[in-house]
Order: structure tokens, then sequence, then C-alpha cells
């Protein structure tokens, strides 16, 4: 008995050693329960025990369990080693192309005059400026009237504006949201206007189209002072926290007194450049609320007073990207889209 | 408007250099956009002649000239083609360093001596390119600086005038501003009229119907000129600010234009019938032939310039042929008046006539200067034309022009600002720009200078102090506020939403024209009545192609694809969020956000190895995303019913229990046919406002994991091709079977299969079910049997059978 069992042991053991370094995970499964398995020999053998002598049961059980854990010694080292060579194999089986190019689904980007609109957005939502919005379909009393430009005013040139009838037009600047937002609500107001507005300019850098923020805030005793405040702050916030900016007298009917507001060319910091001509970038219009409105929107001028501004988008946008010519923004060819 | 620094030192003293002149003016609210200094880089520049020319001994391409300046002689070797023996020439000497800082030495060039160079007008920083040398005039003086030549020993100032300064148009105006900023006293312009002959009263009269229009008109007479040209000092200063010579007379009224900033007008006085003026408004259909040569037929609401019977001017904007100074002209009638400004501008927009002269009257001019302008410009025409001026001015000034006195609260200004200015420098800064302020008990009174009309109320007197005090000394601030709630509109949080879902499935923001061409109506084969052929149209659209606001994104989204597919882009997804306009019965036209987008090309673009082409089924799963980011739940894809710009068989509409969201689908081939797109073209189209409504402001609730494992069943079934995916879960969903309904998570559709292996006429489809209780594990035994019912409700409904 003890002789068979002995010779299970080595032919297992033989064959275990014969085993190639390509045997697989399945063959030494296979192998596995040939000997140990539930109807493996070695169970078989163990079986076989019950028909020996009560006195030998004992040597006998013994001598299989020293086999079986030997062989179970065995085989789990034969595992190991495989599994191991498996692994080194790995290292070479799975080597790829690391220079073959990711697989990667299509990011969609935000146009670029939406990405700096909502940056601007959120600088000044972070100064507590709220957001509103008005038709681009204007009637003539919001877009000028209102605004103290009466008819026949000069800042009503008629080459600028697109009309729909004669006291319809496509507004010419976000402003008119100021009037109906005044209407609506009483201050202290603190909001700003983006929007799309039309005048009938087509070059390089005026499209017949384009996108502007408007922003004023009402209150009382907001002064000019307040209003280079925020623009600094939001200029410094837009583009670098070392950026000067100008402010020089200029004339919208809208606001008294009445500002524009030029940025340090940031190309040449200052020295003047092809960009700027002068080391300044304009970017924007504003001052004080004009009484006029004030008046128009049933406020009484002399109880309280605000600021108003108003930029043009695709300029902000094409400073701060380089972008030369300003038609780029709406042709939208995709090899452009994706640059943003 | 072009502003000479020689010319603004007749009236103020200036010690600054032209750089910081600009920024001091512009400190002050005149943006002077380009200075354009004097002779800058051509101090050894000057005039030579070109005696002779040889060639290089060494070099083809080369010439060696011999030039003089009158007093010697320089041997040059250039590289110009253009140029002869004869020729005037700017010639650079050693020394001279030239407006781009290249310099100029005495060297050899190719083995000959080189004495200097002579320049082309991109070396002497007249242009930005140039085909050869500068070839000057053949009358330029041998041996003058080139700058004094060219008359560039003077500094240009480019100035951009805003509407409100009018006073600005002139360069005492300009001069009025240097001697603000600069403190330096400001010489008022005075002119000593040498009178002789008849008085001019005795010859001519003025007689003004209309002092509302016209209110005040000064004449003078001039007899005996001789017309010709004018001196050269005179047409220099105009060539200066940019107006060509014509004759001494209208020269000269030109010269005190922009000196003074009065228009002024010379007529022929032997031409005026009845030898008088009569300033009144026109008959209607009365004629007048204008400088230009146009005849005008003139409206009752112009103000004309008549002599005893007839036009002879459009009163402030221009004269007429008849009595224009020609040749022959032997007296002159000078006019200068002052004419109210909405009137000219109402004349100048009908006839569709803009001149220097209704530039100024329609902003505002100054009625103090009209007779010191009239003097001056008689006083000239005397001494350049050799006539003798009438004694006595005919000033005719019924209406006087009030600038009526401000009242300003020294407080409120300070409260504006931002600053704390006693009122007594307030009354010296308003004082620096001629306007008379006093300061009594608290207040200040100001009354502006006749030359300034847009000084009307305190907020205007506040500007002036707060720009000669100087904007860059207001202290700058940031504003104690109350808060107060956010509010943001709706339309902009789906904005946000669309935009989001979108990037993410890898589309790329678009902003096209908001005015397409109302063409696009047929082009779309609309139906006569669609909603979207009420177009908003323009009156005077950009071009005719953009005559009309879009009623749809898919126009614009079209266009930018055929644009990019023109330039080789072929795999687009591209999306917009805009709005659309409708024509309404309403003052204002109805405007909507949409939300489009445009898919063509590859399916998964960025994606290398095996790809698919994009499929109707890409673009529903966008808008599918859409409606599930935007809180939209249960919207259901109908077939029918689509736009006729879409693919009957390949189009669906999106509705909800209410309403039609939008619809999504493949472009019909007749327009991709007639717009020569490729064929597989995908557009969608949503509704904001429709959008909202069936989100209804819902709130995401979240929903608990699960605690027991579910089970994934796959039942493949195989029925008649013709029966749509979507009613096999929609009667999966109408089994009567609580427990199964209760437990039965999600249907999922992973396949669907018609070819070999299934007959001819019918599909199969892989549906995937997933149960899964909150309460406990399910069996197998449960799971079979909600199998079962499903298939048997399905072979029950469709016919459907189980694939085997």
């Amino acid at each position: 008995m003890i002789d068979s069992l002995h010779a299970i042991r080595d032919e297992a053991l033989a064959r275990l050693s014969s085993l190639g370094p390509g045997v697989t995970e399945a063959e030494l499964r296979d192998l596995r329960a040939r000997y140990l398995g539930r109807a493996g020999l070695l169970t078989a053998a163990s079986r076989d025990m019950g028909r020996l002598p009560a006195e030998e049961r004992p040597r006998m059980g013994q001598a299989v369990n020293e086999v079986k854990r030997r062989l179970e010694e065995a085989f789990d080292e034969a595992e190991r080693r495989r599994a191991a060579a498996d692994r080194a194999s790995r290292l070479v089986r799975d080597r790829v192309d690391v220079t073959l190019p990711g697989r990667r689904p299509s990011i969609g980007r935000l146009h670029p005059i939406t990405q700096v609109a909502e940056r601007a957005i959120e600088i000044f939502s972070g100064l507590g400026f709220m957001v509103a919005e008005g038709p681009d379909v204007e009637t003539d009393y919001f877009n000028f009237e209102a605004l103290n430009i009466p008819k026949g005013h000069p800042a009503r040139e008629l080459q600028d504006t697109f009309y729909v009838t004669e006291d319809v037009v496509l507004r010419t600047h976000t402003s008119p949201v100021q009037i109906r937002t005044m209407k609506r609500l009483k201050p202290p107001l603190r909001v700003i206007a983006p929007g799309t507005v039309y005048r009938c300019d087509d070059d390089s850098t005026h499209s017949p189209m384009f996108y502007q923020i408007e922003g004023f805030m009402v209150d009382r005793g907001v002064t000019f002072g307040d209003l280079k405040g925020v623009l600094t702050a939001f200029v410094q916030e837009m583009f670098d926290h070392g950026t000067r900016l100008r402010f020089r007298p200029s004339y919208f009917p809208f606001v008294e007194p009445g500002a524009e507001v030029d940025i340090e060319c940031f190309f040449c910091k200052g020295r003047g450049c092809r960009v700027c001509k002068s080391g300044w970038l304009e970017i924007l219009g504003c001052g004080m609320i004009h009484p006029e409105v004030f008046r128009a929107v049933g406020y009484d001028p002399a109880a309280c007073t605000g600021f108003a501004f108003g930029m043009g988008i695709e300029r902000v946008t094409m400073l701060r990207y380089g972008v030369n010519d300003i038609r780029l923004f709406y042709e939208n060819d995709q090899r452009f889209l994706e640059q943003f | 408007m072009r502003v000479s620094l020689a010319w603004l030192r007749d009236f103020v003293a200036i010690d600054r250099r032209p750089r910081e002149l600009a920024d001091a003016l512009i400190d002050l609210g005149l943006e002077v956009s380009a200075v354009q200094e004097a002779g800058a880089g051509l101090e050894r520049v000057v005039v030579g002649e070109l005696l002779e020319l040889a060639p290089h001994p060494n070099a083809d391409r080369l010439t060696l000239c011999e030039v003089s300046t009158g007093d010697a002689r320089y041997r040059i070797v250039c590289g110009a083609k253009n140029m002869k023996p004869g020729d005037r020439v700017a010639l650079a000497l050693p020394g001279a360093v030239l407006p781009g800082g290249m310099e100029i030495r005495k060297s050899k060039i190719r083995g000959e001596p080189s004495e200097g160079m002579m320049c082309s007008e991109k070396e002497l920083g007249f242009a930005e390119e140039a085909a050869g040398i500068l070839i000057l005039p053949p009358d330029t003086p041998v041996g003058k600086p080139l700058a004094e030549a060219l008359g560039r020993d003077d500094t240009i100032f480019d100035i951009e005038l805003t509407p409100n300064r009018a006073d600005c148009l002139s360069h005492l105006g300009v001069a009025r501003e240097v001697a603000a900023a600069t403190g330096a006293p400001l010489r008022a312009p005075a002119a000593e009229v040498p009178e002789s002959g008849e008085p001019a009263a005795k010859s001519t009269s003025v007689t003004i119907e209309d002092p509302a229009r016209c209110p005040r008109y000064t004449a003078r007479l001039i007899r005996g000129v001789k017309i010709g040209p004018s001196p050269a000092w005179l047409t220099a200063r105009l060539e200066k600010v940019g107006v060509r010579p014509i004759n001494n007379v209208v020269d000269v009224t030109n010269y005190v234009l922009f000196e003074l900033g009065q228009p002024l007008h010379a007529f022929d006085f032997g031409t005026l019938d009845g030898r008088r003026i009569v300033v009144r408004c026109a008959r209607e259909e009365e004629k007048l032939t204008t400088l230009d040569g146009v005849e005008r037929t003139l409206s009752s609401d112009d103000l004309a310039i008549c002599d005893a019977s007839s036009p002879i001017a459009l009163a402030g904007v221009m004269g007429g042929q008849p009595t224009e100074v020609t040749a022959r002209t032997v007296d002159i009638l000078l006019e200068s008046a002052y004419f109210e400004p909405s009137g000219i501008r109402r004349t100048s927009r009908l006839h569709g006539l803009r001149t220097e002269a209704s530039h100024r009257f329609e902003r505002g001019a100054d009625p103090g200067i009209v007779a010191c302008a009239a003097d001056r410009a008689a006083a000239l025409i005397a001494q350049v034309s050799g006539g003798a001026v009438a004694p006595g001015a005919i000033d005719v000034y019924p209406a006087l022009v009030a600038r009526p006195a401000i009242r300003l609260d020294p407080a409120r200004a300070n409260a504006i600002l931002g600053i704390d200015l006693p009122a007594a420098t307030m009354v010296d800064l308003l004082g620096r720009v001629g306007i008379e302020a006093v300061a009594t008990g608290g207040a200040i009174t100001a009354t502006p200078p006749s030359w300034r009309p847009d000084l009307t109320i305190d907020v205007d007197l506040i500007e002036e102090i707060a720009r000669l005090h100087g904007y860059d000394r207001i202290p700058v601030t940031l504003p104690t506020a109350r808060l107060q709630p956010p509010e943001v509109p709706p339309d902009r949080q789906l904005q946000g939403t669309a935009r989001q879902a979108l990037t993410a499935l890898g589309y790329h923001e678009a902003i096209t024209y908001r005015f397409i061409s109302p063409g696009w109506g047929d082009r779309l084969r609309l139906a006569a009545e669609d909603p979207r052929r009420r177009f908003v149209q323009l009156r005077n659209p950009p071009r005719e192609e953009q005559a009309a606001m879009r009623t749809s994104l898919v126009p614009g989204l079209v266009e930018t694809g055929l644009q990019n597919f023109r330039r080789g882009q072929v795999d687009l997804r591209l999306f917009e969020v805009g709005k659309v306009f409708f024509r309404s019965s309403a003052e204002l036209p109805e405007e909507r956000l949409v939300v489009g987008a445009l898919l063509s090309g590859a399916g998964e673009p960025g994606l290398w190895g095996k790809g698919r082409p994009a499929e109707f089924h890409d673009a529903k799963g966008a808008v599918e995303a859409l409606l599930e980011r935007t809180g939209i739940e249960g919207a259901r894809f109908v077939a029918e019913g689509t736009s006729p710009f879409l693919h009957p068989g390949a189009s669906a509409r999106a509705l909800w229990e209410k309403g039609v969201l939008g619809e999504v689908g493949k472009l019909h081939p007749e327009l991709t046919a007639a717009l020569e797109l490729p064929e597989n073209v995908y557009v969608l189209e949503l509704d904001g406002a429709e959008m909202l409504r069936a989100a209804g402001g819902r709130a995401r609730v979240f929903s608990p994991l699960p605690r027991f494992p579910g089970a994934s069943r796959d039942l493949a079934v195989v029925l008649d091709a013709g029966i749509e995916a979507g009613r096999l879960v929609e009667e999966i969903r109408g089994i009567a079977d609580a427990g199964l309904q209760a437990t039965l998570r999600d249907i999922a559709i992973f396949d669907v299969y018609r070819g070999e292996g299934i007959e001819e006429g019918k599909k199969s489809v892989g549906l995937r079910l997933f149960y899964q209780a909150e309460d406990r594990t399910l069996t197998d035994a449960e799971v079979s049997a909600f199998q079962e019912t499903i298939l048997s409700r399905l072979s029950g409904t469709f016919g459907a059978g189980l694939r085997t």
C-alpha cells in the first residue's frame, strides 16, 4: 500500500518537474485534480485504506497525509512559479506603442466670446452684481430717448443703427437694459447686463453684431471714485493684477461726467507698440448716470447717484488671445473654436 | 481734426514737448489719436539735385550718383533705379539718424565711396512701403532742409472730438484747452480792419425773417478784390489741416474756419439780385444748385440764404453755384452767422450733405465769435487780395443766444466725484475754461462762455471740475453697498446647462450672426404659413443676405457647416445657444431662446482605429442628454410632423406631456443636394421656454443606493422589422403586474439585428432587463417568472418569438 502511495507521489513529482515554462493555469489545475482532487488518485488511495486492518490504518493514514501535504506544497509551489512566470511574460506580451495617440473623445469648447463674457460676469457677480437681460430688438425709446439721446442728437448717427421700423431698432448697446431694469426695480441696484448688440460697421475691428456687457450701480452716495474702484478691480482680475488704468474724460449722452478707460498695453508694458501705438488700449466707456436718465425711469436725481459702464467683449477677447480679426469670431471655423 | 502746433502758438505759448502736450490734452478729454512730430529724424536730410549718374564699376545693380546741395557736391552709391539727372531728391547726410533708426555714415560700397544716402519714403518714415527713392517736385529749392521744404517743420496732432465739444473744432478752441492745461495765458483773437470807401450799409442790407433759425447774421463787404492764388504761408497752413487751396478769398474763409471755428461764406456780390441778403425758410420746390454742382429742390424746412428773389445758399451747409466766387469776381459779400443747430442737422440729413460748416453748426457754434470772425476774414481778404473793406459790419442779431447761469452745489460736486475740493478751488478751475463762476452762500453760480453750448446743468460743470482737477487725481475707492439677493434669469440658467451638456458631449460652441437671408424660408422648404417665415426684416441690412432676423438656428448652423466643409473640416460637432425672432402684432417681436446643434462626419471623432459615421441616434443622444441635464423626464420621440427640411424617415420630434420640446434629424436630401452638403448632416433644435416649462423647476432628488443585489437578464426577441423598438419598451411598461413594475428598474435596448439567421422582414431586438428589489435579494425563480411574463406579453401583442 505504502509503496503504491509513494509511486503516486513520485509520479506526481516527476510530472510536475517535467512541466515546461509554458504550462497554463488550467493544465496545472487538471494535474492537481488528477492527484489531489475529489476523484484523484490520492483520494482513491485513502479510500482504499478502509480495507486495511485497523492496526495499520493509523500508519497508513499518516503516510497519506504526508504525501498529501508534500504534493500540496509541490503543487502550490508549481502554481506560484507558474504565476510568477506568467506575470513576467506579461511584461513582454502587454507592451504597447506609447507613441500611438491617445483615444480621446473630443471635448467641446465654449466660444471664446462666451468664455470671456462669462469670466467678466463671474468677476462682477463676485462684487455683488446681478445679471439682467433685455430684448435685442428694442424700441427707439429704450435704446435712445430714455438714455438722453433725443431724435436729432448728433450721437444718433443714422448710419450706425439698424432699423426695423421708424421706432424699432436693433439695440446699438446694452444700455436699454439699464432703463428696463431701473423701471422694474428700485435702488440699491448693482446690475450687469450682457448681450448682443448691433451697429452698421463691418471691418477687421468692427462687426455688425457684437457682444457687450453693461454694468451699473445705483444707490445713495455712489461716487466717481467708486466707479474707478470697481473698474480697477475688474480689470486687474480680468487681465493682470499689475495692470494700470487711465480714465480719460469722454462723452456719452447718458452719463456725466463721462469717461473712457484705457488699460496699459500688456504687449509692450506701456512703451508703445504696433497693437496699441500709444502704450494704452481703450477697453470701455463709463460715467456717472445722467440726471435725465434717472428722470426717465422715475428716480429722483437728487436722492441717488450711480455709475454705468459698457464694454465690447470682442475687443477684450481679441486683446486677451491676440486675435487680430474680429470676423474670425463669427466664421466659427472649427479649427478656430478648438483653440480656446 | 488736424491741429498744427505752430498755429496753436498764435494763441498760446507752449513750452511742452509735443508728446507731453498730447497727454495733457488727452487728460482733458481731447482724444489725440496721433502725433506727427516736426521733422523727427529729418535733421540732416536736405533737398539735393541729382547731377550725374554712372554705372558702378563693381556691381550691376548699383549706380554712382553725383548730388548737389547748392554749395556742396556728394558722391552717393545708390541701389534704386527710378531717378534721372535733374531730379530733386531727399539726401541724408552723414550724421543723420532716420526715423527708422538708420544711421548714415560715410562708407565704401563695393569699393566706391558713398557720402550719404538718397532716401525713399519708407526710409523717411512717410510711408510703409516704397518702390524707389523719393523724387521731389522739380521746383523744390535745392539745399533746403527737407522738413522745411515739405512743410514738415511743424507738429500735427490728430484729435478725435466727441460731439459735445464743437468748441474745439478750431485752433483757437484747442488753444483754450492748452491754456487751461498749462496755465499759460490765452491771446484772444483780435482783428484790425482797415476800412475805406462807402459804408457797407449804403450798398447792401441783411434781413432775417426767421430769427429762431438764424439768431445772428453778420455781413461785410469787400470791394475790388483780385482773385488769385493765396500766398505760401496761407496755403501751407491749409495743407497742414488737410484742406486743398482754391483761391485767395475762399482760402481765407477756410483759414478762419480752422482758426476760429466760425464757418464763413463769400458771395460774389455782383451776382446778388437786389444786392441784399434775406434769411428765410425756402419755399417748397424752390431750386438751388449748390457748389458741388447738384441741383437741389428745397423744402420749407430748409433755411436758405436768399438774395432779393431766390435762394443763393443752403444756410450753414453749402453755398450756391451762381453766386460762387470766380476769377471774375470783383466785390465780395462775406457771411458770418450763427444758425440754430437742429435745423441745420435736418437740412444736412435731408440733402445728404455734410460739410465742415454743417458739422460745426449742428453741434453748436459760438454766437459770440461771429463778428470777430467776419472782421478777421475781411482783414485777411483785404491783405491777400488787395480789396478794400467797406466801413462797418452789418451785424443783425435779433435773437440773443443765451447761456443761462447754472447753480452748482459744491457739496454735491464733491459727493458725486468722491473728492473734497473747497468751493474756491472749483470757482478757480471753472474760470480756467472761461466759465464765469462766483461762490456765494455755499453755492456756485456759473455762466458758461458763448462757445460752450454743452454746459447746461450742474453735472456738466461737475465734469468740468473733474477733468480740470484731473480724473487721475480722483481717489480709487470701492463702494459700500447693501447686500441684495441674487436674481438669475431662468434663460441664463438654461444657457449654462445647455453649454455644459453639449461641450461635455464634444460639441463646440458657435456664435453666428442673428441676421440671415430671408431666402432661407424657401431653402428650408417651409410651408407658407410656417411661423418661421414671420421674419423681422431690417430696413437697412448690412447686406442682402443678412436682411432678416433668424427664426431658427438651423440656417446659421448649416452655413457654418458649409464654411467648414469647404475648408476641409468634415467631422463637425457645433452648437449654438441663442435667440430667434418672430414678427408679432406687438410693437416688439417675440424673442425666444433656442438651443441648436449640427453633427456630421465621424460618429466618434478623435478616436483612431475603425470608426463609424455619425448617425441619427448620435444626434438623438445629444437631445436626450440635454433634456436629462435640464431636468426633463419622460420625453417621447415621435417620427411624425418634423420640419420639411429634415429627412422624413430619419427625424423625430421630442414631446413632453404638454407640448413640443423640439426636433432632431438628418437634413433632407433635397436640402443637402441644393447646398452641396455632405449626405449625413444632422441637426437638432430645442425651444428654451418649452424646456423650462417641462423641467418645471423640479429639484433633483437623491435616490438611495440599492442595498440588495440586482439581476440583469437578456431577452432577444424576433419580430416584424416595422415594429419600433420604443413600442416594446412601452408595452413592457404597460404590463399590469405590480411586482414586476416595482422591481424592473431598467429596460435597455442593446442590439437591433437584421440579416443572416433572421427571417426576411423580421428583426431581432436585444433587451437587457434589470431587476432589483429594495428589501431583499430576488430569487432566480422570481426573475425567471418576470421574464416569462414579458415574453408572453410581447409575443401576444407583436407576435414576437424568442430568438434561438
